[in-house]
This record gives C-alpha cells, sequence and structure tokens, in this order.
C-alpha cells in the first residue's frame, strides 16, 4: 500500500492557510514522510485529476464555478479537510453577505459587473459534506498535525466546544477586558492555545462561535463594560457572517 | 527570652534573604502583571516581588498540578514500551497567602485518598511553602473570614508577618528551619516580638468580620435547602460558560487525560490538563447526552462542589475565600452576592 495521495486545492482565501504548511519547520519532513502530496499550486506545478485519499481545501465558495469544482474534488475523494476559517466557518469573505450582492458586484468591478456572476458566500461544508475542519485565520499548525493524525487514523477529531477564555486562563494572560479592551475570546471557540492574547492581541472570532452561547449573558456583559454591541457584532461578523447560513438551514 | 518557634528578619534584608534563596533553589513570588492583576513567577531579587498583593490570576495550584502534565510515554517501535512520568523539580514558594496555603490542603486531602496520585504527592514534597499574612483585606470580593482562612493554621513551612519594620516568621517544619539556618538574615525572636505579634492579631480579627449575614456551621444547610432555589436561573442567564471561576478557583482540581502521538503512530505521550465542569462538553456522554446541559445546572454543580458535597467527603468547605472567581467573572457572577441572595430566599 503506498502513502495516502494528499492534494491542496484553493478556493476564494489569500491563501495564507496553506503557506503556514511552509512554516511547519520539521514536522513538514514528518508528514513529507507519510502522506504523498499529487497537488498544492503554492509549492509545485503537478495536477493531479485522479482519485485522493485526502483533499485539503482552502477558501470559501462564492460563485458558481466553485460550486461545480468542489463538488468534483468532493466526489473523488476519500477524506476532504475544510482549512482555515474561510472554508470552515466562511471567514472574511463571509462580509459580502452583509450586502446586496449586485451592489457589491458593481463595488468591486465596475458598470460592467454583470459578467462576474457571484453567490453568497458559504463554508465548504454549506456545500458539500466536510470530514474534518481545522478553523483559525491562519490555521494553528499544532491543530492541522492533529487533525492530520486523526484523519490518517480514520478517528474523529473534536473541536473543542468551550470558549478560548479556558485556554487563556490556562495561560495566565491579563484579561483583555481588565485593560479596558473588547475580545472575542468569551464567545469563541478554543483550540488555538489563546494565540493572539498571548502576543498581547484580542480573540477576533476566526475560530467561530461555540455551539451554545449565552447572548443574552453577553449583550449583558458588554454593556457592563460599556462596549458598543454594534461594534462587537461587526467584529464577529468580520468571520462568522456565514453563521447565517447554517441558522436559515436549521429554519431558524 | 528567645522563641525557637519564630524568628525575625529586619525588612531591610529582606532583598538579600530572597536573593541568596534564589541562588539556592528555584523560588516563585507573586509579580505584578500590571491592571490590578499579579501571578506568581520565577525571581532572583526582593524588587521584582509584589508584597501586597491580590490574589494571582492563577492559584499557586499551577506548580502542584501543572495546567500539563505529562503522565506516560510509550514507544512501540521496539517492542511495548511504557513508562510512567513524573516530572517535578524542588522549589519554594514565597509570599502564599493563608486562603492559597488553604486551596493546597484542600488538594492535598484530594489527591492523598486512595488510589493516591503520585505525580502530585511527589510534587508536593518537593515544594515548601512560605507564607505570608495579610494585614487588611485584598478587596471587597473575599470572604476568608467566613471560610476561617483568615488567619494561619498550618500547611506551611515558614509563615511571614509584616510588622512593621520587621518580619515575624513561624517557623513550622524542619525544612523552615533549615531554609533560615541557610539563608542567614534571621534572629531569634524575643518577647517583645511576640507581644506584638499577639497584639497585631488582635487588632485583625476586630478587622476581619464574617462577611455574610450566616455562620459557616449553617451553610451545609442552607445548601439543603436550596437545589430548586431561583438564585440558580439567573445564573443562568448570565453565565457565559466561559470557565473562569473554576480555572481560577484554588480547590478545582478536575482534569482531562489525553493522548498525542508521533505522526508514525509510534511513540508518544498521556497527558492531562485541566479541565472545567462549567464547559459544556464536560458532561457529554457517549451517544451525545449531556447530563448537566444547563448553565444554571453547571454553576449550581459548581457551588455545592464548594459548600456541600466536600463536607460529606472531606469535612470542609473547598472555598477558601479568595474570591478569585468572583473578580474573574465578566458576567459579575459574584460569590458573596450568591449566597447573600440563597440567605435570603432560605429567611423568605
Amino acid at each position: 500500500m503506498g502513502k495516502p495521495k494528499v492534494a491542496f486545492f484553493d478556493f476564494a482565501c489569500c491563501e495564507g492557510c496553506q503557506l503556514q504548511v511552509t512554516n511547519m519547520g520539521e514536522t513538514l519532513l514528518d508528514v513529507l514522510n507519510i502522506v504523498d502530496v499529487v497537488e498544492f499550486r503554492e509549492v509545485m506545478s503537478e495536477k493531479w485529476k485522479g482519485e485522493l485519499d485526502i483533499a485539503i481545501i482552502e477558501g470559501s465558495i462564492t460563485d458558481e464555478h466553485a460550486v461545480e469544482r468542489i463538488k468534483e474534488i468532493r466526489e473523488r475523494s476519500r477524506i476532504l479537510i475544510a482549512y482555515g476559517s474561510c472554508a470552515a466557518i466562511g471567514g472574511v469573505n463571509g462580509m459580502k453577505n452583509n450586502f446586496d450582492l449586485d451592489d457589491i458586484r458593481e463595488y468591486v468591478y465596475g458598470s460592467q459587473y454583470h459578467f462576474f456572476p457571484t453567490e453568497k458566500t458559504k463554508a465548504v461544508h454549506q456545500v458539500v459534506k466536510v470530514d474534518y475542519s481545522v478553523t483559525g485565520c491562519p490555521v494553528y499548525i499544532p491543530e492541522f498535525v492533529e487533525v492530520l493524525k486523526a484523519a490518517l487514523q480514520g478517528i474523529p477529531y473534536y473541536v473543542p466546544d468551550y470558549a478560548v477564555c479556558v485556554e487563556c486562563k490556562h495561560n495566565e494572560n491579563v484579561c483583555m477586558f481588565d485593560k479596558g479592551v473588547g475580545c472575542l475570546g468569551p464567545v469563541t471557540r478554543a483550540g488555538c492555545d489563546s494565540w493572539c492574547v498571548n502576543n498581547g492581541n484580542i480573540c477576533y472570532g476566526c475560530r467561530g462561535i461555540v455551539s451554545d452561547p449565552n447572548e443574552k449573558g453577553a449583550h449583558d456583559v458588554l454593556s457592563k463594560y460599556n462596549i458598543a454591541l454594534d461594534l462587537i457584532l461587526n467584529k464577529i461578523n468580520m468571520y462568522n457572517k456565514c453563521r447565517e447560513v447554517d441558522q436559515n438551514a436549521q429554519g431558524r | 527570652m528567645p522563641d525557637n518557634q519564630y524568628a525575625i528578619l529586619k525588612k531591610e534584608e529582606l532583598n538579600s534573604f530572597i536573593s541568596t534563596l534564589s541562588k539556592l533553589n528555584k523560588l516563585a513570588a507573586p509579580v505584578s502583571r500590571g491592571y490590578n492583576n499579579y501571578s506568581f513567577e520565577e525571581v532572583n531579587s526582593g524588587d521584582e516581588i509584589a508584597l501586597k498583593y491580590i490574589p494571582t490570576i492563577l492559584p499557586p495550584k499551577k506548580y502542584f498540578m501543572p495546567v500539563h502534565e505529562t503522565l506516560l510515554e510509550y514507544d512501540i517501535s521496539k517492542g511495548l514500551n511504557a513508562d510512567a512520568v513524573t516530572e517535578s523539580e524542588e522549589m519554594i514558594l514565597f509570599g502564599v497567602h493563608t486562603c492559597d496555603i488553604a486551596g493546597i490542603q484542600c488538594l492535598n486531602m484530594v489527591f492523598s485518598e486512595h488510589p493516591e496520585d503520585h505525580n502530585y504527592l511527589i510534587r508536593r514534597q518537593n515544594i515548601k511553602i512560605i507564607g505570608l499574612e495579610c494585614n487588611e483585606y485584598c478587596d471587597e470580593f473575599a470572604n476568608c473570614r467566613l471560610m476561617d482562612t483568615h488567619l494561619p493554621d498550618c500547611g506551611y513551612d515558614l509563615f511571614f508577618t509584616d510588622l512593621g519594620d520587621y518580619f515575624i516568621v513561624h517557623i513550622n517544619t524542619r525544612a523552615g528551619e533549615e531554609i533560615i539556618e541557610n539563608a542567614g538574615f534571621f534572629k531569634s525572636a524575643q518577647t517583645r516580638h511576640l507581644n506584638e505579634l499577639a497584639s497585631f492579631r488582635e487588632k485583625k480579627r476586630a478587622l476581619f468580620k464574617i462577611e455574610l449575614p450566616i455562620e459557616s456551621k449553617f451553610i451545609p444547610d442552607l445548601f439543603d435547602r436550596s437545589f430548586e432555589s431561583k438564585v440558580w436561573d439567573d445564573l443562568d442567564e448570565r453565565c457565559l460558560a466561559c470557565g473562569n471561576c473554576t480555572t481560577v478557583c484554588p480547590t478545582c482540581y478536575c482534569f482531562d487525560i489525553k493522548d498525542e502521538i508521533n505522526l508514525f503512530l509510534t511513540a508518544g505521550k498521556r497527558y492531562r490538563v485541566w479541565d472545567s465542569c462549567q464547559l459544556d462538553p464536560f458532561a457529554k456522554v457517549a451517544g451525545g447526552k449531556n447530563f448537566r446541559k444547563a448553565r444554571k445546572e453547571r454553576q449550581r454543580h459548581r457551588y455545592y462542589r464548594k459548600f456541600r458535597y466536600s463536607v460529606d467527603r472531606f469535612s470542609r468547605f473547598f472555598c477558601t475565600g479568595c474570591g478569585r472567581c468572583s473578580r474573574t467573572c465578566m458576567a459579575g457572577i459574584r460569590l458573596k452576592e450568591t449566597l447573600k441572595s440563597l440567605i435570603e430566599t432560605w429567611i423568605k
């Protein structure tokens, strides 16, 4: 049995998450020892049209060509991993969904915008079945390695369904709210080891919202700290606008 | 007459004492982190230490049961090899408040129960504790008088009390005595010093008053009658389930055990990491059932673990009155307010 065939594909994204793969250091050599990378536009020119063991998808689905292409990749892939916030939760591309599609097309492409069809931004799982997700902008490499191991073993990977605050407290950071700064840690899914706060930044919510957020409680907290609700909603929507697609699908 | 149980250290000698101590051992003490936040950090000189501090972000339990702790390492590339791991080094904690000493005493009881937790107990043996008395309340969140943890009891090697231009130091163990002998700088305490300590304690007793309208012996009764209280519904609306309250609690000890294996699936480690009953997946079992799904059930569980269940199991409260859970809660859930609401509901 040969090594599992793995390919990277990109959709609407900045390709920064794929670049993170090249930042893996020595772990990358170990990864290349156990998988056979057959297509990866950022680092090689070869293409692969055959069947795949693992397809790693970066980027969100934003037009009809992307829908066709992701369906075609899904059909020939045993396992599909949504890689990075754009793929896993829609990410920053979801901000398009704040606007009327014609208006936004005209804004971007000018008067000839009708030559450029577009659709509401969707995360990959909102179009085809996704087996594993690595959320993050960019992905947190230690988590990607864990997901890869789980995928290769055929076991599930559980994205922590609790707040970034848990890991942030484990790291004994001074709370951003104590510094008078609004932070999305309390409603954002952990798993990044509070990477941003460890480095003096706030949490931007790039890993998606916990499955059962206490929205009323969160509003109370914001008003207590005198932080405008709109400001925080905008911050949440920066990465999480595509949440609405899931909520509509559930009839909420 | 000099007293062998007590020694004194002049204030101007503290820096020399700390520097000497840090050369003999790894030494950790409270350090200011800005924004009225403090944490125990490794120090090399007295200047780094915040002698007046409110309870640190994480309690000193982080040294007794680290957030991440390897328990087992295995390698199956050449036969089945698995070795139990104990990561521990000798160290001294300086400046531990009485509430946190009480927290360590609680953990000692938990981890000494059968089956003993060797990793914890070995580490506990390797850590020496130098306590530091609070001359006044840290802030309004503390309820150490109610929990009776405001005065030094035991659970330390040395205990410092600030009496103006000198510290009087209680020598509680042989290890504490050795620290004093090795470091130098200390003198025997005279009757005058002991009298000053006694009069300081008398003033302190007057300053620290039971913080809530209840005697601690009635708290178990209060909780026996409060399981269905509406107070928990209020917490349900406010709690964000971020887990801060349990992570910073000096007596919360729940952990999860995970495996990390290498990419070749040949070697790896098993480690534990702090867990929390406040988190949604904590009580989720196979099949997807969650037996404490509602935030109010999780918050209620936290309070019962501190004030009711531990009384049956360990004959003591597992709240040390440090106030960390109240200070850290973004939703403003305050332990003293919750207890007060329960008391008021009970009286009605």
